[in-house]
């Protein structure tokens, strides 16, 4: 499969997913938007179905019975809290939103690129280095991890 | 001239009594209304975070909510109350801040099923993405002297104690100005018959007066003092800030050295739980024990504490605040008091001196006594516990053995992702305030030096650990004339070996002679980008780990290797909070890649085959079935220091075992600290060595021996990690079998093609 088609897949994937509430949607769709490999969700798990994900109530992100995704909505909830938190510069609690994701989910790329870019626009360009490193060596196969990456080395 | 004296006299005596009245007003002005009292920094442990997925049984859930005195019940559940029903827990989680954010109660339903959280809801039954615990009280840090308190605000003093105190100490206390004559009088009087003194006679100003300015010595200035400095108080202060003074200072018992003060501390002294949470019998006991904290210790005199609580639940009836029905229900309940056991494994000795190093980067003691802080740690009490009794159980087994000295130890658990403290113990002591070894205990390391060495190897690019080295015999001469041969711990040389095995086998012989081909100046360099500085100049000795360090020094080494080669200082604080909830400073994660992700990577595979085939084997049998972990043995010279260090995805630990004297054991590594290390392992809920290998690394499969790429289904095989160039020929066999020519071939093809 060319990275075409890849990409052509998951817009297709991508676009029935309106339903799933936002925390998890907003990295789904990240993913999807960026990662050509849309076949697992960023966190490395199976993606939620959009079918099942409407069982649960609303404001929360329950995923499927059949597809356990362990860690990934602790993660995912807190990732959005900290792009809250950066979004209003306030960067010592996205910060901490962050590191608390990356205490569940350590190896998850993304977490680590975003902390990077927290760094970056709160002026610690050698923490925003050395954390693009640390998402690069956790990002194979993952091109839109690596483009951000390279943007802060 | 006489009468001018006279006069001068009659004038002094106001001026003077004037005078002092306006110091004691000064005094109560400065140190009262300030509020300056010492409030010592409060420490508190990781907060345990619920989350879908979490590996957590349902019996460490419960463990831990006892800890943080949750009570079961099997009815209707109240803020501080949990209910289980075999693999599901619902909790009314009291309410809470942390790091500046305020959480209020909340009720969790938490499903857990197969070592996980399976789901977590709030009382609605909503699905909750995650959740949290409130952190455990672990400590104070206290100014030189050792007085202990938790501050409570007014809405957090319960109405009930605060009418009992005045209805069994003070009885004219909203009516009077800080002295009570009557009440003296009355006690002068009971006193004298009784010829004893059975009776106070002073208010409950006064006593705050006492507890809070004076020494105890009872002198008649003393006296006077008192009744002075209370009627000041009264004069500047209302009744409900002199209660809530009282209630915050009145000293009501001894733990240790330490005095407890306050009700807030004595609520969690005596009955392991907050204030607002007691019940009307355990109110009534901390009443009973004002008068005489030493002579109602319900611990050590419980017949007596037991007769001036129902005296006390008496006079709570007499005026009114409990009818007759709950006094009938509450003078026969137990004292209920926790025992000192269960207060005692809430206390980390090394773990808070660890605290206190980190903070004095930042703060002064004066800080830290005075300013009503909070301190948010990372000490995690669940992995604390599998530790202390990892290593005081094992080392119990192993002192046993005729003619050994006394063993000490010491555990470090960290999280090798973020360099977080999760555990330290500093001796077999593990509640006793001394000699903390995790921090201070510096120890030749022995074989723990060996990643180094290759990892020096495999960042030159020519090497890889299929390569073979020579593990044969070497003698060497020394700058100052001397000669020096290692030997391998067996005692016999293997000739060529791979150098996974060198590193597996911790094979001395073939350590040293791949450390002197690369040359000790590279292995030097190496360990200091690891954080390691040896001291120059360098001997080859240097290759079997002699040189010294603590075992919090090796954890953070470990660390750095365990993380994928980022180094990163281990932490203990991840917050420190002002007393009015600002967070003052955090401690944010740092990290620095000091090694090449692809050389790291190949590395731990190696230490993942010291554990399947090599020293660390033995552990097999106390690890659950399938758990990949990855580590190495140390040994010292002489067997005078037992060490292990070593990972899981999740769990750092290093363990040593030693004699304080520096006699030999008789303990290799493998033989001593791995055990504990494997035992604790074992105990917390934690999951396979994972990291993924980075872009450069690709997965082969070499046999152990002859270092030849193999199948991986041959005995021999072992999974191992390394750039394309490295990867070795086919081997012709598999080991004495034959490979299946097929798939070599194919194999061949795809090599030549990438």
């Amino acid at each position: 499969m060319t990275s075409d088609e890849r990409a052509a897949r998951c817009a297709a994937r991508c676009a029935t997913r309106r339903m799933i509430p936002r925390a998890v949607s907003t990295l789904v769709l990240l993913s999807c938007a960026t990662v050509a490999a849309c076949t697992t969700s960023p966190f490395g798990y199976p993606s939620p179905q959009p079918g099942s994900s409407t069982r649960a109530p609303s404001g929360s992100a329950r995923p499927p019975e059949a597809e356990p995704a362990p860690r990934s909505n602790a993660s995912a909830a807190l990732l959005e809290q900290g792009r809250e938190a950066r979004a209003a510069g306030r960067y010592a609690e996205a910060t901490a939103s962050l590191e608390r994701a990356l205490r569940i989910d350590p190896n998850n790329p993304l977490l680590w690129i975003e902390l990077a870019e927290i760094k970056a626009a709160d002026g610690d360009r050698s923490q925003a280095r050395e954390m693009a490193r640390k998402a690069l060596t956790l990002a194979a196969g993952n091109p839109a991890i690596e483009s951000r990456a390279r943007r802060l080395l | 001239m006489k009468k001018r004296l006279l006069v001068y006299v009659l004038l002094a005596i106001p001026v003077a009594a004037l005078g002092y009245g306006a110091w004691v007003w000064g005094r109560i002005a400065r140190e009262f209304d300030d509020r300056h009292w010492n409030i010592p920094a409060e420490v508190f442990a990781s907060p345990l975070e619920l989350y879908e997925g979490r590996r957590l049984s349902a019996d460490d859930l419960t463990r831990e909510l006892r800890r943080l005195g949750y009570g079961p019940v099997s009815g209707r559940i109240g803020p501080g109350l949990f209910r289980r029903d075999g693999n599901t827990i619902e909790v009314h989680r009291r309410a809470f801040t942390y790091d500046g954010g305020a959480f209020p109660e909340q009720v969790l339903h938490i499903e857990l099923g197969g070592g996980r959280i399976a789901a977590l809801e709030d009382g609605d039954g909503s699905s909750l993405p995650i959740a949290e615990l409130e952190p455990m009280l672990i400590g104070h840090l206290f100014p030189s002297h050792g007085e202990d308190r938790i501050i409570l605000g007014p809405d957090e003093v319960p109405q009930l104690l605060t009418e009992s105190l005045k209805a069994v100490e003070d009885r004219r206390f909203d009516r009077h100005w800080g002295i009570d004559a009557r009440a003296m009088l009355r006690a002068a009087i009971a006193n004298v018959r009784a010829g004893d003194i059975t009776q106070g006679g002073s208010t409950l100003t006064m006593q705050l007066v006492r507890s809070y300015f004076l020494s105890n010595r009872q002198t008649y200035t003393r006296k006077i003092r008192e009744a002075l400095m209370a009627l000041v108080l009264e004069l500047r202060h209302s009744k409900d800030e002199i209660m809530l003074a009282y209630v915050n200072e009145i000293y009501l018992g001894q733990n240790g050295a330490r005095a407890v003060h306050g009700f807030g501390l004595a609520s969690r002294f005596y009955f392991g739980k907050p204030l607002a949470e007691l019940d009307v019998h355990e109110i009534a006991l901390l009443v009973a024990i004002v008068r005489g904290p030493s002579f109602y210790d319900p611990r050590r005199n419980p017949e007596r504490a037991l007769a001036r609580r129902t005296l006390v639940l008496e006079l709570m009836r007499d005026a009114g605040l409990i009818d007759a029905a709950t006094f009938a229900s509450n003078k026969d309940r137990e004292l209920g008091v926790v025992t000192v056991e269960s207060r005692r494994a809430a206390y980390y000795p090394a773990f808070m001196d660890l605290v206190r190093r980190q903070l004095r980067r930042d703060y002064d003691d004066e800080d830290l006594a005075q300013r009503g802080l909070k301190v948010y740690t990372t000490l995690e009490p669940m992995t604390q516990a599998a530790a202390e009794q990892a290593l005081v159980g094992e080392l119990e087994r192993l002192q046993s053995a005729p003619g050994r000295p006394e063993l000490e130890g010491a555990v470090v658990v960290t999280n090798p992702h973020n360099a977080e403290v999760r555990a330290l113990v500093g001796g077999k002591r593990t509640g006793f305030d001394g000699f903390n070894r995790a921090l201070d205990a510096r120890r030749q390391i022995g074989s723990l030096v060996k990643p180094a060495v290759h990892l020096a190897a495999l960042e030159m690019g020519r090497y890889s650990l299929a390569t073979q080295i020579d593990d044969v015999p070497v003698t060497l001469e020394l700058d100052d004339g001397r000669t020096w041969s290692p030997r391998n711990f067996e005692d016999e040389a293997n000739g060529q070996v791979t150098a996974v095995r060198a590193l597996a086998e911790s094979l001395n012989l073939a350590t040293v002679n791949l450390g002197l081909e690369i040359g000790l100046e590279r292995v030097a360099r190496t360990l200091e980008r690891l954080g390691v500085e040896p001291r120059r100049p360098l001997y080859p000795s240097l290759l079997l780990g002699a040189i010294e360090l603590t075992p919090y020094e090796v954890a953070e080494l470990y660390t750095t290797i365990a993380n994928g080669g980022f180094r990163t200082p281990l932490k203990a604080v991840r917050a420190v909070v002002d007393g009015r909830g600002r967070t003052l400073r955090r401690y944010a994660l740092e990290i620095e890649q000091v090694a090449s992700p692809e050389s790291i990577y190949e590395l731990n595979q190696g230490l993942v085959q010291v554990m399947r085939r090599g020293t660390g084997a033995p552990a097999g049998r106390l690890l659950p079935a399938g758990l990949t972990t990855a580590g190495k043995t140390g040994t010292s010279d002489g067997l005078r220091d037992s060490w292990f260090a070593g990972f899981s995805a999740d769990h750092l630990v290093v363990a040593w075992i030693g004699n304080d004297g520096n006699a030999s054991i008789g303990l290799t590594g493998g033989s001593g600290a791995l055990q504990v290390w494997a035992r604790i392992i074992g105990s917390v809920e934690t999951s396979s060595y994972d990291l993924p290998p980075p872009a450069g690394a690709e997965r082969v499969h070499i046999d152990y021996r002859t270092g030849l790429s193999t199948d991986p289904t041959c005995p021999d095989a072992v999974e191992l990690a390394m750039p394309a160039s490295a990867v070795p020929p086919k081997a012709v066999t598999c080991g004495s079998t034959n490979t299946r020519i097929g798939s070599r071939i194919r194999e061949w093809i795809r090599n030549r093609l990438q």
